[in-house]
């Protein structure tokens, strides 16, 4: 036995024997949280087409995905201008120059193709990883080419589904109102505020909400003189929904469709009630005489209601039960908090406030906690928020560029993205859940 | 005979079946505390050169540095606070010992730049970074005020000081670099936990960084080994910390 290996043995038999000493050596641990979760770098290719037909719908079906995954929040689309890569390249893994991919800092790549079946138009995509330099996974569909954009929609939320197990929002519909010179109209659209339908015009027509089940639209309007609420499904004439003598105001549809919030003034007071999703069976909830309680929004599982009530004071966020019990004050700073909207995820109640420098801006409370997070800021007056039906993003109205327009951010007030509309003048939306 | 005799005698004596008295008490002793020696040596020797170990169940340490500022009205609603190079710029604070810097030789072509150039340029591209405000009341200049402590550090991510200091500064600077996907589904964030090793030198540099525990999420994985390589080199560690992150480092346990 040589002098080396002895020593060698020796050595592996004292660390048998000193194991648990050297074990209880204290390395210390530090905990590290609170990562910064940010959003992956994504490249979309141009679409490859196959045929011209399929040629003359790629734009708007390029246009539309890219804003869904532009506003996503889990993807930073990268500029096209940055591509490295052949522009003819294909869509196997194997065709594919990662490492040009890799270059301009993407982590995932979508590539799409569309073909036309006889007035169908069908597309593919393909997610590739480009660490690893494979195809993750392939998405097909296929819509009539008249319905170009809902095909991406609906290729965007099968994208946002495979990565995130979570609902994409982007087959959802928006509401909103847009100003016509003296009138205001009640508008229903796509999420992004495309492919709009005029739903009632003519007079002031305001606080759209969308039901439940997507199957039409209610909203406040003046059409007699005082403010009514009117019900129209889609294709249908709009009826009176709430039938009282006094001036009601503000519908909420509850997550099931089955009932409805809004406000009615009596006297010098505004109290909230609710009803069947049908206007019968009323009932009065709030009963704070010459105090005003107002814009009703339901919680997810349709047991609470937040309201904005003045009963403190000052235009404050209150939240109680569906029967009318157990209210309780929900901000305490800012002195005018007002439209809340509660997140389909049940944990924030987003909200429009005045802050100390007179600017209206977006913040969420935490429904346990109360702990406010501010939205937005030095970017203009910003109101009215609405969250999306998975709860991520929040469409508002902001008039940071002059006019009052449709905006989308994530749920913490980062990504704000204007909705590619018309121009016009926009408020109060509406998202659709 | 009397030969045969001897002769057996001699045989005898030389024979190793059978038993003699030799001074075998005086080797064993001898061999006993040769053997204790060895192993003493030994056992001192892997305290000082031997890699590290993990305790898994040791308790973490919980470390944060308070923010420089003013505390805010509780009746305001929340301001977003600005970045916090201009609080930096504004009130430097007191620094770990700085590394020595290593003698260069001058180079014709080497342009030296005038001392506190890289904190002008941060300001500059700041100043850039604040767009026109619609609202008006704030010009480019103004200096947000930020929530914290009079005696806070300007790296300063919380509103109380806990735990050792130069513990809180490492955590500040590798969260500052702690990017994780957002496409990570959120069912699976609850559960994700990456433990990374590290070892730092005199001045701060590291000298070795080791996954010691996966998360079992490569995306993830890769995130926390790439917030310490972004966040290196650390500042200096203060003299009573150098020797043990120098030998036996610091387990860096990440969640998100």
């Amino acid at each position: 036995m040589n002098r080396s290996s002895f020593l060698t043995r020796a050595a592996g038999f004292a660390l048998i024997l000193l194991g648990p000493r050297a074990a209880t050596a204290q390395v210390p641990v530090l905990e590290i949280s609170g990562a910064n979760f940010r959003p992956m770098p994504l490249a979309v290719a141009a679409p490859q087409v196959a045929d011209d037909h399929a040629r003359s719908k790629s734009a708007e079906l390029d246009a539309a995905l890219m804003f869904d995954l532009s506003a996503s929040g889990i993807f930073q689309v990268l500029d096209r201008k940055s591509f490295l890569a052949r522009a003819g390249e294909g869509l196997t893994a194997s065709a594919i120059n990662f490492a040009r991919w890799a270059d301009i800092g993407a982590d995932g790549l979508v590539k799409t193709q569309l073909a036309s079946e006889g007035q169908k138009i069908r597309a593919e995509l393909h997610f590739f990883s480009v660490g690893t330099g494979k195809e993750e996974f392939k998405l097909t569909d296929s819509a009539a080419d008249t319905d170009i954009r809902r095909l991406a929609h609906s290729l965007a939320d099968a994208l946002y589904r495979s990565l995130t197990r979570e609902p994409g929002p982007f087959q959802s519909h928006l509401a909103f109102v847009r100003r016509s010179g003296q009138g205001k109209e009640v508008w229903v659209s796509d999420w992004d505020g495309k492919n709009g339908q005029l739903i009632a015009g003519g007079n002031l027509n305001v606080l759209p909400a969308l039901m439940p089940n997507g199957s039409g639209v209610a909203f406040t309007t003046y059409r007699t003189g005082k403010p009514m609420i009117f019900a129209q499904r889609f294709g249908g004439p709009a009826v009176p929904l709430v039938k009282s003598d006094h001036m009601a105001t503000g519908i909420a549809f509850s997550p099931d469709g089955k009932r409805i919030a809004y406000s009615l003034a009596l006297g010098e007071s505004t109290q909230i009630w609710v009803a069947q999703g049908d206007g019968s069976g009323a009932k009065q909830l709030t009963d704070t005489p010459y105090f005003i309680n107002t814009s009703p929004s339901w919680s997810p599982d349709g047991k609470r209601i937040a309201f904005v009530s003045n009963q403190g004071g000052s235009p404050q966020i209150y939240v109680m039960n569906a029967d009318g019990t157990g209210i309780r004050r929900l901000t305490f700073q800012g002195n005018y908090n007002q439209t809340p909207d509660w997140s389909p995820r049940g944990d924030l109640i987003a909200f429009t406030a005045r802050d100390e420098r007179r600017a209206f801006d977006l913040f969420t409370a935490n429904v346990e906690s109360g702990k406010i997070t501010r939205l937005t800021q030095d970017q203009g007056d910003n109101e009215e928020p609405t969250f999306s039906p998975n709860g991520r993003l929040l469409i508002f109205a902001s008039n940071r560029t002059g006019t009052s327009r449709l905006f989308v951010m994530n749920s913490d007030g980062t990504n704000q993205l204007p909705l590619p509309m018309d121009s016009g003048t926009y408020h109060t939306p509406d998202w659709g859940r | 005979m009397a030969f045969a005799d001897a002769q057996t005698q001699g045989a005898l004596a030389h024979s190793l079946l059978i038993g003699t008295r030799l001074p075998v008490g005086r080797y064993l002793v001898a061999s006993l505390v040769g053997h204790a020696a060895f192993f003493a040596a030994i056992g001192v020797s892997s305290y000082f050169h031997l890699g590290p170990r993990i305790d898994m169940n040791q308790q973490p340490i919980k470390a944060s540095l308070v923010r420089l500022g003013k505390p805010r009205d509780p009746k305001l609603l929340p301001r977003i606070p600005d970045a916090p190079a201009e609080a930096e710029a504004k009130a430097p604070a007191p620094q770990p010992p700085k590394p020595e810097e290593p003698k260069s030789i001058p180079m014709p072509d080497a342009k030296a730049r005038p001392p506190g150039s890289a904190d002008r340029r941060r300001e500059l591209l700041s100043a850039f970074n604040r767009t026109p405000k619609a609202s008006g009341s704030r010009t480019a200049a103004a200096i947000e005020e930020l929530e914290g402590h009079p005696e806070g550090d300007p790296h300063g991510d919380s509103a109380t000081q806990e735990g050792e200091r130069y513990f809180g500064l490492l955590k500040a600077q590798i969260q500052q670099h702690y990017d994780v996907s957002q496409t990570i589904p959120e069912q699976e964030r609850l559960h994700l936990k990456a433990q990374v090793l590290v070892q730092i030198g005199r001045t701060g540099e590291v000298l070795r960084v080791q996954l010691a525990s996966s998360s079992g999420n490569q995306l993830f994985d890769n995130s926390v080994l790439a917030a310490v390589k972004k966040a290196s080199p650390f500042s200096p560690p203060p003299e009573h910390l150098r020797e043990s992150l120098g030998r036996r480092g610091i387990a860096l346990e990440f969640r998100p």
